[in-house]
């Protein structure tokens, strides 16, 4: 290699104190001007090893160089003055200052707004050939609008990498050809990009090079010429894994009894017209990508979504529109964001495990019974092998896996009958992923119903007995677990090959 | 058992440790230091029982009005605006007490608070505005009120019959003899039941056989010792107040059900707990309790001006902080405000008795607020820190690695 690469990682691995190592020995060589592509599944060490490069981490083991030498950032002020700046997911610009200001947020000087600073702006707008009013409040903006002002805060400050992670999640058709414009454009003029995306189309023909991420580890590095989607995805998805985890799973016959039936659910959240029935036994994947509306659909059917409209029945029976009804009903939510959504910080392992079923474990449905919620969390503990010094433990002490058993724990011994799980094996190390797994196994065993919502498809292949794909906040796409493979969930909720889906629907 | 009744030990000890049982330690040593002061300056006695009940009836008020202020702050809320609730109580007990008699002069009293609870919750649980900014305004709205009914004058039960009533709603003592016995037999009656629920449940009667056990010998002590209890009737109503509320906060499932809403309300919601059922409720028993201490405090001057108890909700607060409170929820004990609030008033009467001068009070109080959030917040870092070292680097489970090149 004759140039010096501008962002060299060599070796690099990253270790949390609660055990989680989320990267191994992992490199990239980003070149000077080049566009970059880094991909991977949910939870391979992308976002590790961003947060590395913008000095948010620091690596447990191996260097980072820049320009050649070694660098080592404390802080992400660092790294910005180093000539890195990194756009996040969800943009944070100061929403109630105009866009003047925020693309010179982090500029020097005692005044807030100088008039030299005008013509600096009208300049990077004519390197980015893009129009944007300078004085319009960023409050008031389209979020391709905002993606842009952020690529010009970037660029204000002089940056020569600038790192994207999933620019264009959340944006529209229109707004990403902008995106990818300006990218191209300023790849042109020098300015290197280390580019996110879980779009894989996107990252085939945007970028240079790619670097493929699974499980903390780089398995496959290059230029994305020598790439074609298939390639891709099986390098993200890892073949030998999902040889040794999935199971066949017969379907369940169809003419039995229906626990679980939703009809014509939607939302303004994102659901749009889903209907589907679940027997006792099936598992059900939910397959789509980030932003699809999988959670949502399991927000609408669960009841936490108060303007959802559709009708949701177990055993025949109409469930009002309710989480408590739900729970009522024997319905159980294990969801997406465990700490924020699923476990009380301020209390031990016990009282998070009674919490669903308390009256019914309290002296006439008032006065808890602590003795039987300390033997209801002991009990759990003990099936699901959860590490932990004692029930008195707080659940902020735990590690991801087993703070998700806790999660589980709630709704194993309340009668729950309809389980459904939101990204449950996310942030969870491999132990304690295939021990939730055998879990959803036996839940459909003793006659539960389960829906499953993942976006690592292997692990849908790995549990679910059918397959929904889910779009756009539809269901696109349905398939018996044991017919489909992983490239054909990803094609489909890609959008892909729509063309076959309609007869299969 | 072992493993319970060493999960049972652990509790306590966590109970006792300086972190969680601060606040009545640093009462301790504050009545300590006043004490000592006292004796060293040839002042009266400190420790007199007259000067304790007068502490306990000092602080009755604002007592009361921590402890519903505590079950705001742990439903995840906050309220501004019990002051200017309980002034307008007030006004309106002073107001009607003539012409509609004591008691239904009080329920209507009583209602107006009820109602201003009620408009608070609503509009923050329902229409989803902050709650700092909804009581800020209501309690700028409820003053107002107060000045209109009041018309900007101070008003006063006139008629002697409604003076009489309210003197006997709040002022001079009860006598309650043979505490000791009294004391027996609710522990000797707790036993009993503790056991038999013990039973049912299939465990053992131990801890109920051991509580009638004290019990006993209380009421047997009793005649011995002979000690009576005399208090002020607010520090009686403070009493019941804060007993009721701790044992339905720590012993109910109701109780439960509330921390779990102010720690994470949104875990809490999909567990299918009704949230906005305990905020609101919350906020109603808040305008609830304001309206009886507005009725307290009209009672014992037996007349009201329109800035009357202004400021008095930054008090509470201060004693709720004290209490280790915390502002953002699913924390707190009532009985630890409630001792907030004597620390607060054993400083001002310590301030008097050792005829300190009050030009230095303030400056102490707010030392002491702000040092006891520090230990708080202090204490509760330390202890984080100490649980992830505990818990330790968790083995890591080796997975093969995967990296010939694929495809």
């Amino acid at each position: 290699m004759v140039t010096t690469p501008l962002l060299s990682l060599e070796g690099v691995g990253k270790s949390f104190p609660n055990g989680t190592v989320a990267l191994r020995d992992a490199r990239l060589t980003v070149l000077p001007g080049s566009v970059h592509g880094l991909v991977g599944a949910n939870g391979a060490g992308k976002s590790t090893m961003i947060k590395i490069i913008a000095g948010a981490h620091t690596p447990t083991t191996g260097t980072v160089r820049w320009k050649g030498e070694e660098a080592v950032w404390r802080d992400p002020g660092a790294a910005r003055n180093a000539g890195i700046a990194t756009i996040m997911q969800h943009v944070p610009l100061a929403p109630t200052l105009t866009v003047l200001e925020n693309v010179f947020l982090g500029a020097p000087g005692p005044w807030r707004l100088p008039r030299a600073r005008r013509a600096e702006f009208a300049r990077l707008l004519d390197r980015v050939n893009y129009r944007i009013d300078p004085d319009a409040e960023v409050a008031d903006l389209a979020i391709g609008e905002r993606q842009m002002v952020a690529i010009l805060q970037a660029l204000a400050t002089g940056a020569e990498l600038v790192v994207m992670d999933e620019p264009t999640a959340s944006l529209a058709e229109g707004e990403r050809q902008v995106v990818f414009e300006v990218v191209r454009r300023l790849s042109a003029q020098g300015t290197a990009f280390l580019y996110v995306s879980h779009f894989l189309d996107e990252v085939l023909s945007l970028t240079g090079q790619v670097t493929v991420l699974r499980d903390g580890t780089v398995v496959e590095e290059g230029e994305t010429a020598g790439f074609d989607e298939d390639r891709l995805v099986q390098a993200i998805v890892g073949r030998d894994l999902l040889a040794v985890e999935r199971r066949t799973h017969a379907p369940v016959e169809a003419g039995g009894p229906v626990l679980l039936s939703v009809r014509s659910l939607s939302s303004p959240e994102g659901v749009r017209e889903v209907s589907f029935e679940v027997r006792p036994g099936e598992v059900i994947g939910l397959a789509g990508l980030l932003g699809s509306g999988r959670s949502e659909i399991l927000h609408a059917v669960y009841g936490a979504d108060a303007r959802a409209r559709g009708e949701v029945l177990v055993d025949g029976r109409q469930v009002r529109r309710d989480p408590g009804a739900a729970v009522a009903a024997g319905m159980a939510l294990v969801p997406e964001d465990r700490n924020a959504q699923g476990l009380v910080g301020a209390f031990p392992i016990w009282k998070n495990i009674s919490l669903p079923g308390l009256a019914s474990l309290s002296f006439g449905r008032v006065l808890p019974n602590e003795r039987s919620e300390t033997e209801r969390a002991a009990r759990a503990i003990e099936d699901l092998g959860i590490v932990c010094p004692s029930p008195e433990a707080m659940v902020t002490e735990l590690s991801g896996g087993n703070a998700q058993k806790v999660v589980f724990g709630k709704w194993l011994y309340g009668g729950a009958r309809v389980f459904m799980l939101d990204e449950p094996t996310a942030g969870v190390d491999v132990g304690a992923k295939a021990d939730i797994l055998e879990l959803v196994r036996r839940f459909a065993a003793q006659g539960g119903a389960v829906l499953v919502v993942s976006s690592e498809f292997e692990e849908i292949l790995a549990v679910a007995t059918r397959v929904l794909v889910v779009r756009e906040g539809r269901i696109v796409a349905e398939r018996p677990a044991h017919e489909t493979s992983e490239e054909e969930l990803l094609m489909l909720a890609n959008g892909f090959g729509e063309g076959d889906v309609h007869d299969a629907a | 058992m072992p493993p319970e009744t060493s999960a049972r030990r652990s509790r306590l000890s966590a109970a006792l440790r300086p972190g969680s049982a601060g606040v009545v330690y640093a009462l301790v040593l504050i009545v300590a230091v006043l004490a000592v002061l006292s004796a060293q300056l040839g002042r009266p006695n400190y420790l007199s029982p007259t000067n304790i009940t007068n502490i306990l009836d000092q602080s009755s008020l604002v007592a009361i009005l921590a402890v519903f202020t505590t079950v705001v702050l742990i439903s995840g809320n906050f309220d501004l605006s019990i002051a200017s609730v309980a002034a307008f109580s007030a006004a309106t007990a002073l107001s009607l007490v003539s012409s509609l008699g004591l008691p239904l002069a009080m329920v209507v009293a009583l209602g107006a608070g009820l109602v201003c609870g009620l408009v608070n919750g609503v509009i923050v649980q329902l229409v989803g505005i902050n709650a700092f900014i909804v009581t800020l305004g209501t309690m700028t709205a409820v003053r107002g009120l107060v000045l209109i009914l009041t018309d900007g004058r101070t008003i006063t039960a006139k008629d002697p019959e409604a003076q009489q009533a309210l003197i006997g709603l709040q002022s001079g003592y009860w006598t309650v003899p043979q505490v000791l016995a009294i004391a027996g037999a609710v522990v000797l009656v707790a036993g009993v039941v503790v056991g038999l629920l013990a039973r049912r449940s299939g465990g053992s009667p131990l801890r109920g056989g051991l509580a009638v056990a004290a019990g006993v010998v209380l009421i047997a002590l009793s005649p011995v010792l002979g000690y009576e209890l005399r208090l002020t009737k607010p520090t009686y109503y403070l009493l019941v107040i804060a007993a009721v509320t701790w044992v339905v906060l720590r012993y109910t499932v109701v109780g439960r059900r509330l921390y779990a809403v102010g720690s994470n309300a949104e875990a809490a919601r999909l567990s299918g707990i009704n949230v906005n059922r305990y905020k609101i409720g919350a906020f109603v028993l808040n305008g609830l309790g304001s309206g009886f201490v507005g009725v307290l405090f009209a009672a014992k001057l037996l007349a009201i001006n329109p800035t009357g108890l202004q400021g008095t909700e930054l008090t509470v607060l201060a004693a709720a902080i004290l209490g280790g409170t915390s502002l953002f929820g699913g924390f707190g004990s009532v009985l630890k405000s409630v001792v907030g609030a004597l620390i607060l008033f054993t400083l001002d009467n310590g301030f008097n008795v050792l005829n300190l001068g009050a030009n230095y009070q303030g400056l102490i109080v707010g030392t002491v607020v702000i040092v006891a959030a520090a230990i708080y917040t202090i204490a509760g870092r330390q202890r984080q820190v100490r649980r992830v070292r505990d818990s330790g680097p968790q083995p890591v489970v080796p997975e093969p690695t995967k990296q010939e090149a694929l495809g």
